[in-house]
């Protein structure tokens, strides 16, 4: 590799690793601003205990300040483990670390996330891998905290032998991930975005059964933070205009052509749009995800909280990772075409999650065209409704489990047809 | 992974990637030592300056841990879409890319930490 490419390499780190910092930062100094030191700070303590299964929202249940405070908290720990296992900052940890934070909002603690990473750690190990040849799994892995959570907190279990059986399940849990992870991307071929997201919702149906079978009885959580504070409602948008105008910067003048040249990818995993195209256009392509994004809640008079805010932040961060706007719009017209069809609300909690998170799908529609795009989308609305309660909410990435699912069925029918005339004349 | 699936998918991603310009003869040539491989694929299709430096870009990307360990799994797997040289790219320890006559050569390297440059044929100067 040339120098000149070692150059720009290491300038593409600096960049990342300072806009990471300060969107962390951004995130302390606004969660303070919004409710005080003491209320933040006890309330993020208190995060730290609560079952946070599906759908719990940490702005309805401690304030915006210590969900705030949460979300960079998990953003920290997932920065720190990237320095240690000295990876590369690009589109991959972009969108994992972005992804996690915003999950940090609904569901994410440290205490809860630690457990499954040092799993993911030991399978490494087991097998002769370096932790940097696992740190995406181990990231995205801790989609799985609530059931570090759940059996922490609800099981009945108290003190030291309540940490301790808590801590055991997220090792085991971390440590049985990777190989399914691997698994299941033969499923759907690298058509769905979040494959963590199958890979946990496929492990979480095991756990629930066992759960289930031992005779624990999972309670529905529906914490959902409805009154719009301006806090809530600007976060995004500032935070996009913002990754617009950093791009802009630091590709120039080929911010247009370089934005034109994403959106003419699949976004297939694994798309890396930084290495593809530059780190300015995928910028312009995150902040623009997430302008859109949020355009579209305040279109349809939906509600800014931690589930809709982390949903953003995770379609800015895969604005790196393989989804961009023109893969992304025919699947988001399957949901809300569906969700008309269904007589189902769009601002609905499962609808509106389910708008903003399909663009897993993105890829589908990059690929085979509009038409399957929007075939995809449909489908998800559809089987999103289901997947949750099959997994006892444990698994974070409900969206990315029937997204999954829904890509792998698109894929094997479409396999299927183009398998027709392959033999020789 | 057992080596032989590991060269199995090699050769399945790189022999993708050429047959999609359906070429007449496609030859494959493999030279195995215990801490390293050279695979040789050769064809005799055309390709342009811009196509090689493509493919050269890919198979010579900056190798990347992260990626490779995980995704890299999906090397040789492709059901549906087109080959990924950058798969390739991450894991292996060099490759060359070169025409011949009418077609194209492509020598990829891969091999351990023990991998020992002079038990293959990598010309000097990498």
């Amino acid at each position: 590799m040339s120098i000149f490419k070692e150059n720009v390499i290491a300038n593409q780190n600096e960049t990342l690793l300072f806009l990471l910092m300060f969107i962390m930062f951004s995130f302390i100094v606004t969660g303070i601003a919004a409710d005080g030191v003491a209320k933040s700070f006890s309330g993020f303590l208190e995060l730290q205990l609560r079952p946070a299964r599906l759908v719990s929202d940490f702005v309805s249940d401690q304030g915006i300040g210590a969900s705030l405070i949460n979300a960079a908290a998990v953003g920290i720990t997932g920065l720190i483990l990237i320095l240690v296992a000295k990876v590369q900052l690009s589109g991959a940890t972009f969108a994992a670390l972005l992804t996690m934070m915003g999950f940090a909002l609904f569901g994410k603690t440290p205490v809860n996330i630690l457990p499954i990473i040092f799993g993911v750690y030991l399978a490494g190990k087991l097998v002769g891998k370096t932790f940097s040849q696992y740190l995406i799994i181990a990231l995205f892995a801790t989609a799985l905290g609530p059931l570090v959570s759940t059996v922490t907190v609800e099981m009945g279990l108290t003190g030291f032998s309540a940490i301790a059986v808590g801590t055991g399940a997220g090792i085991i849990t971390g440590f049985l991930l990777p190989a399914i992870a691997v698994s299941v991307l033969h499923f759907h071929q690298g058509y769905s975005l979040y494959n963590i997201g199958l890979t946990c919702g496929f492990f979480a149906l095991f756990a629930a059964a066992f759960f289930r079978a031992s005779g624990y009885e999972f309670q529905g959580l529906m914490l959902w933070h409805t009154s719009n504070s301006p806090i809530l409602t600007y976060m995004v948008p500032v935070l996009s205009v913002i990754l617009i105008g950093t791009g802009i910067f630091t590709a120039g003048k080929n911010s247009w052509k370089d934005l034109v040249a994403i959106q003419k990818h699949t976004g297939r995993l694994p798309s890396d749009f930084m290495d593809l195209e530059s780190v300015g256009g995928s910028l312009i392509n995150a902040g623009l995800m997430g302008l859109f994004g949020s355009l579209y809640i305040i279109v349809i008079g939906g509600d800014f909280n931690g589930p809709t805010i982390g949903g953003l932040l995770t379609i800015i961060g895969f604005g790196a990772f393989g989804t961009h706007l023109r893969n992304s719009w025919p699947v988001v017209a399957g949901v809300v075409i569906a969700s008309l069809v269904f007589g189902k609300s769009l601002t609905a909690p499962g609808v509106l999650l389910a708008a903003i998170f399909c663009t897993t799908l993105g890829p589908v529609a990059g690929a085979f065209g509009v038409v399957a795009g929007f075939i995809a989308g449909f489908i998800h609305l559809v089987l999103v409704h289901q997947t949750g309660s099959w997994q006892g909410g444990m698994n974070l990435y409900n969206n990315g489990f029937a997204g999954g699912l829904t890509a792998t069925l698109m894929v094997s029918m479409i396999a299927w047809y183009r398998s027709k005339n392959t033999s020789f004349k | 992974m057992k080596r032989k699936d590991l060269i199995l998918h090699l050769i399945g991603e790189i022999s993708s990637f050429l047959l999609e310009s359906d070429p007449r003869r496609l030859v494959i040539s493999l030279h195995q030592e215990e801490n390293g491989l050279h695979l040789c694929v050769l064809d005799e299709n055309p390709h342009t300056e811009e196509e090689l430096k493509e493919i050269d870009e890919a198979l010579n990307s900056k190798k990347r841990p992260e990626l490779a360990g995980y995704y890299g799994s999906m090397t040789g797997h492709d059901m549906l879409g087109s080959s990924r040289l950058n798969l390739l790219g991450w894991q292996v320890k060099h490759c060359d890319v070169s025409s011949i006559g009418s077609g194209i050569k492509i020598d990829i390297w891969l091999g351990g930490d023990a991998f020992q440059n002079e038990q293959f044929t990598i010309p000097k100067n990498r």
